[in-house]
This record gives C-alpha cells, sequence and structure tokens, in this order.
C-alpha cells in the first residue's frame, strides 16, 4: 500500500531577531513528511528548535523561509479567513503544561466547546452538551466534570481535558508538545495508551515532540533527531534504536539511562563533538538517504563512508 | 556497615485551612556510609517533605514534625533548635536542589556564593577560602575556575549551573548530600555529565547521598538501595537489584511496568489507574488499594505492615502474608524476576547494588 503524506515539510527556517542585527537561527532548513495515520516523534535536546518546527507548522509563528504543505495545501501562503480556519481545524495541538494552558476562568465544558462555537460543529446548545459529554468520557473523563473549573483537577486529568480540547474539532493531525513531560510515570502511560487508542480510533496523525526518548521509541512509527536547528537523522523508530548513524543520535541514545541495574553497571556513554566531522570550509552538508527511509545529514565523503558501513 | 543516619517513624503534616495535610505518615529507614540511597515516588508522594524535614526546611507553620526521630551523630534533629541546626546543615548535610537558577543568587558571583559557604563553616581567611572555592570548581569539571569565580549564574548553561550548586553543597565536605531530582531540569546528554560527576566525587570523598527522584532509568544508574514512597509511606525499601528484579509490592509492578521496555512496542502500556489519594483524609487500609488491581480485601480495612523478604528487602503489602493468595504480576515484571534467579546464581549469594 502506497503510503499517503499528510504532511509535507520542506526546507523550513524559522529565524528570530537577536537584537543588534543578529539572528537565532532556531529552524535552519528541516525538510520531511508525516504520512497519514502515522506518529513521526520528533527528539533533540532543549533549544534544539523541536517545539519551533510544531509551532511554525501549525503557524503559530510566520516560517522565515520553506513550505509546509498540509494535504497538498500550503499553510504558510496567503489565506482567506475561510480557509485559515478551515486548516486551523484540521491540525490541532496539545501542549506540555496542563496548568498553563487550560484558562482558568473558563469551566471544562467552555475550554472544549470553543472550538466547536468557533467551527460552528454544534446547531443547538443540546447537541453542544451532547458533544462536550461524549469527548469528556473518550478521554476517561465524566460528564459531571463539565461544570468544573481548571484547578479541580490534577495534572494527567487537565492532559485529558487539553486532549479533549483538540478532538474536539474532529482534526486529522495532532500536534503533541511534550504532552506527558509535566506528569507522574504512572500517570504518563494512561496518557500514551489514551493517545494510541484515540489514532487508532479515529485515524489520528500525529507529530509527537519530546525529550524523553523511551516514550517516543514507544509511541512513534518514525523518529527524526534535531540538533540545533538541523534535523541530523531520520528513521524508522526500531532502526533508529537498533542502528543510529549519526555520531550526536548515538550520543544521545547512550546518555539515557535505563530502568535496569544490570546495563546500567555496564554502561558506556558517547560524548559528541560537533567538531568531530572534521568538515573543510565549504563543504557541503546534505540530507542523505543511506539505507532505504534512513536519512543522515552528512557531507558527501562520509556519505561514502556510510555507505560503506551501513549499506 | 556503619549507620550515618537513622530515620525513625517520621510523621510530617501541614496545617492549612481546611484541615491536617498528612504528607509524611510514618516513614522509617538508615542510611549506611557511603552508599547512595533513592527514594522513588510521584509528586505528592512525600519524598520532598522527607528530605525537606531531615534538613528542617520546612516552615513552622504551616509545617510540623508530628511524632519521629531523626538520629545524626547521636542527636535527633527534629529536637534541634535553628542555631544547632545551622551548624550541620551546609556543613554536614547538604542539599541540592531540581531548578539550578532558582538556587543561586543572581546578584552574587559564583566565587561569592561558594565562598559564603566556607567563611560561615570554617575558620578560614578569605583567602584561602577563594582558593578552596577554585578548587571546588575544578573539582566539579568547571574549567578556567579562576576566572568564573568571578563570573554571574546567568554566564552559565543549566548544566554548569547545577555543577556549581554542588561544588557549594561539597564546600564543607558533607557526611551526607541530599539530591532532590538534580537532573530533572536537565537535558539527558548534560544529566549523564552530572550523574557521573556525583559518583566520581561520592568515591573520592566517601559521602552518602540520599537522591530524590521520579526517574527510575536515573535510579538504576545511580542507587545501592531503593525506597519506594507512595501516599506518605515507604511501601517497599531494598537493593537496587532487589527493588528492579524481584519487586514484591503491586504498586512498585505499576512503576516499572509503566515504563515502555525495549522490546514490547505493541502491546499496550501498563498504567496504573485512577491517581493518588487525598492526603487530606488518608483512606482506611492500604492507601494504593483503590488503584490496585491485586488488593485484597483487607487491604481497604487494615494497612498492611512491613514484610521481611530478605536481609536488605522489606515491602509493606499484605500480598506477603502467608494465607495471601498466590498472584501473577504483569509481563514484564515476571520478566525481570526470571533475571533475579540469573544475577542471583551468576553473584552466589543475595546481589546488591
Amino acid at each position: 500500500m502506497a503510503r499517503q503524506k499528510l504532511l509535507e515539510v520542506k526546507n523550513l527556517k524559522q529565524y528570530f531577531p537577536a537584537g543588534r542585527g543578529e539572528v537565532v537561527k532556531a529552524v535552519d532548513g528541516v525538510t520531511f513528511d508525516i504520512y497519514k495515520g502515522e506518529t513521526f516523534g520528533l527528539v533533540g535536546e532543549s533549544g534544539c528548535g523541536k517545539s519551533t518546527t510544531g509551532r511554525t507548522i501549525i503557524r503559530l509563528y510566520e516560517a522565515t523561509e520553506g513550505e509546509v504543505l498540509f494535504n497538498g495545501v500550503n499553510v504558510h501562503g496567503k489565506k482567506s479567513k475561510k480557509e485559515l480556519k478551515e486548516l486551523n481545524r484540521k491540525m490541532q495541538m496539545i501542549f506540555q503544561d496542563p496548568y498553563a494552558s487550560l484558562n482558568p476562568r473558563m469551566t471544562v465544558a467552555d475550554i472544549i466547546a470553543e472550538g466547536i462555537d468557533i467551527h460552528g460543529l454544534a446547531k443547538t446548545k443540546e447537541e453542544r452538551m451532547r458533544r462536550v459529554y461524549e469527548l469528556l468520557e473518550t478521554v476517561g473523563l465524566n460528564r459531571e466534570h463539565a461544570s468544573r473549573y481548571p484547578h479541580e483537577f490534577s495534572g494527567g486529568q487537565r492532559q485529558r481535558i487539553g486532549i479533549a480540547r483538540a478532538l474536539a474539532v474532529e482534526p486529522e493531525f495532532i500536534i503533541a508538545d511534550e504532552p506527558i513531560s509535566a506528569l507522574d510515570v504512572s500517570i504518563q502511560a494512561q496518557v500514551v495508551n489514551l493517545l494510541k487508542r484515540l489514532q487508532r480510533e479515529k485515524g489520528l496523525t500525529y507529530l509527537f515532540i519530546a525529550h524523553d526518548l523511551s516514550m517516543v521509541k514507544y509511541i512513534s512509527d518514525r523518529i527524526g533527531v534535531m540538533y540545533f536547528g538541523k534535523m541530523v537523522e531520520l528513521a524508522e523508530s526500531e532502526e533508529l534504536y537498533r542502528n543510529p548513524i549519526h555520531p550526536y543520535t548515538k550520543a544521545l541514545l547512550s546518555a539515557i539511562p535505563l530502568p535496569d541495574p544490570e546495563t546500567e553497571r555496564t554502561r558506556r556513554r558517547i560524548v559528541y563533538d560537533p567538531s568531530q566531522h572534521g568538515y573543510k570550509d565549504g563543504e557541503e552538508l546534505e540530507f542523505r538517504e543511506i539505507t532505504p527511509g534512513h536519512f543522515v545529514l552528512c557531507s558527501e565523503e562520509e556519505y561514502k563512508r556510510y555507505r560503506a558501513m551501513y549499506a | 556497615m556503619e549507620k550515618i543516619l537513622q530515620v525513625n517513624n517520621l510523621h510530617v503534616s501541614f496545617d492549612i485551612h481546611a484541615g491536617e495535610v498528612q504528607a509524611v505518615r510514618g516513614v522509617t529507614f538508615d542510611l549506611y556510609k557511603g552508599e547512595t540511597l533513592a527514594i522513588v515516588g510521584e509528586s505528592g508522594s512525600g519524598k520532598s517533605v522527607t528530605s525537606k524535614a531531615l534538613m528542617r526546611l520546612l516552615p513552622t507553620p504551616p509545617s510540623r514534625i508530628k511524632q519521629g526521630e531523626i538520629l545524626f551523630e547521636g542527636k535527633d534533629l527534629t529536637k534541634l533548635s535553628e542555631k544547632d541546626m545551622q551548624s550541620i546543615r551546609g556543613a554536614k548535610i547538604s542539599m541540592i536542589f531540581q531548578d539550578p537558577m532558582t538556587s543561586l543568587n543572581p546578584t552574587m558571583t559564583i566565587g561569592k556564593q561558594i565562598m559564603e559557604v566556607i567563611l560561615k563553616h570554617q575558620k578560614l581567611s578569605k583567602d584561602e577560602a577563594r582558593k578552596r572555592a577554585i578548587e571546588l570548581l575544578q573539582l566539579v569539571g568547571i574549567k578556567n575556575a579562576e576566572l568564573r569565580i568571578k563570573q554571574y549564574p546567568h554566564q552559565f548553561s543549566g548544566g554548569m549551573r547545577q555543577r556549581v550548586v554542588i561544588a557549594i553543597a561539597l564546600a564543607c565536605n558533607p557526611k551526607i548530600l541530599i539530591a532532590d531530582e538534580p537532573t530533572t531540569a536537565l537535558d539527558v546528554t548534560i544529566q549523564a555529565q552530572i550523574l557521573e560527576l556525583m559518583k566520581d566525587i561520592q568515591k573520592k570523598l566517601g559521602m552518602s547521598i540520599i537522591f530524590i527522584t521520579h526517574d527510575l532509568g536515573v535510579v538504576a544508574n545511580m542507587a545501592d538501595r531503593v525506597a519506594v514512597m507512595y501516599a506518605g509511606k515507604i511501601v517497599e525499601i531494598g537493593t537496587v537489584d532487589e527493588i528492579f528484579y524481584n519487586p514484591k509490592h503491586p504498586y512498585t509492578w505499576g512503576l516499572l511496568a509503566s515504563m515502555p521496555s525495549l522490546d514490547h512496542k505493541d502491546t499496550e502500556l501498563y498504567s496504573i489507574p485512577g491517581s493518588p489519594p487525598d492526603l487530606l483524609n488518608p483512606p482506611k487500609g492500604d492507601a494504593f488499594a483503590p488503584r490496585n488491581p491485586y488488593a485484597l480485601k483487607i487491604d481497604y480495612e487494615l494497612e498492611p505492615p512491613m514484610f521481611q523478604v530478605s536481609d536488605t528487602h522489606y515491602a509493606a503489602t499484605w500480598l506477603l502474608h502467608e494465607m495471601a493468595p498466590n498472584v501473577e504480576p504483569p509481563a514484564i515484571v515476571r520478566e525481570r524476576m526470571k533475571r533475579f534467579a540469573e544475577i542471583v546464581a551468576r553473584k552466589g549469594g543475595t546481589p546488591r547494588g
């Protein structure tokens, strides 16, 4: 079965002015596709540009350069209000901090129904509330919760409200920006299971941004690794963990502590030094396919070496 | 092994408008010389309150140590005056916190902040203190220490700041270092560096570490022994091998099983249902019972005592009672238990961390 591209990100750049004429290249030429129904994981350390990438895709920021195509339509081009609204309905976001992302002065019902109201998805008040109740039940809360306020809920429950809000407008694509990092271990598993179940039931596509690599591996079909605004490696998640090629990916993987004292006692940590590549001035770095579906940012010379080693 | 700290039946409560929050409800453990004891548990389990109580850092009111004793060098820390406590805090027992930015003073140079501790607790001149500060920065792996002591916290990265915080904590060669989620705010590669640094320094200086975290990966990496806390109590304590490969408490099972393992991709993650209890009104019986799929009838009536599994391993669950039915832990835990047998066989005796 040919996989259908839902989202195409092409040479996306997001520069922020840093004063005195300087710019911060938060995202510096990132290219990848997300297929319909898959979960694409984006990992990297703080400041690598993974969150900025997510936010630029959904047009919370205007891209400096590059294209984002959603179902073949450019998200960043000139748009009428109506077109923009339709895109906003199809792409939704779940945020990291379940405390900061819910308006404390709105009831849960109003928070969840805000999108329904904006997009006119419910004709009557009864229908609106029926949708809210359904959504609450979908995410494992119950209808009594509708009239309450966010402060009455725990972190895990709030994240469920955030998920219900995203689902309210029946999106096709959800960007989850570190949706579980603020939650306790026992609650993380609940939320991840919920996201997976919703994906199965509703055929959703996810961009899952995280720094917790073990969870990313569990939930993602494919993973992109970012470093300093660039994507350095992209592969299916099993492949990435089994055969990391880029030295930064190797360093990142070797740094994750596993809940396994036996392996921890023999852990060998790999340290990444960007100068280890020994790139010459003007040497062209490109995102090249080493083995089918496994891409690495490398020079021509490295490409030959990687091919010899892995292909 | 020599016991350096004994905590006996510690109870800490907070008096708030709505009543009494029983944050710590009878915690007992010993800390041995030179070991790392990890305390794990989710937010609200009382792990941070326990550690702050050891340092007497909780303000009264609203907090109060209701009951129990903390024995250190023949003294009960719960009964010391603030003045006596000050001679221990930072000198013999030090603490490092989660967020290195908020635990450093942004208006003081790094050097001054390190020297402050030294001058307070040791009879050294300013010059000697400065020398010591430079040595400490070198010890925690900060290069150009002579230059760096003149800089301010904002001129350091997150990982470097945490190194400075560790340098301050080590300034007086403490016997005990309490680390409350010291790497939670850091990236994995930086976290790995800080953990290595802490182990390294522990080897050099021989201090004991109480390491508080919710990250089981970090625990497996750092700890000799592990205490698992739930709802203000230690529900299981043992060597790191015993806790990770032979856990007995269903809560520990749940924690271990809810971490994605590397080979179980298609199976649904095991998750502990529900959420932790409200400690304003702690439930009758075992506080974990409502979330425990293995709960017995008695769990709702009577709190389980600590049952002994081995010389070093204890767990508070009725499942260990001789009359309890045999239950099967989650698959991931059963696999871990298989490995325990291998480890025991290989090491010939009880495995230790």
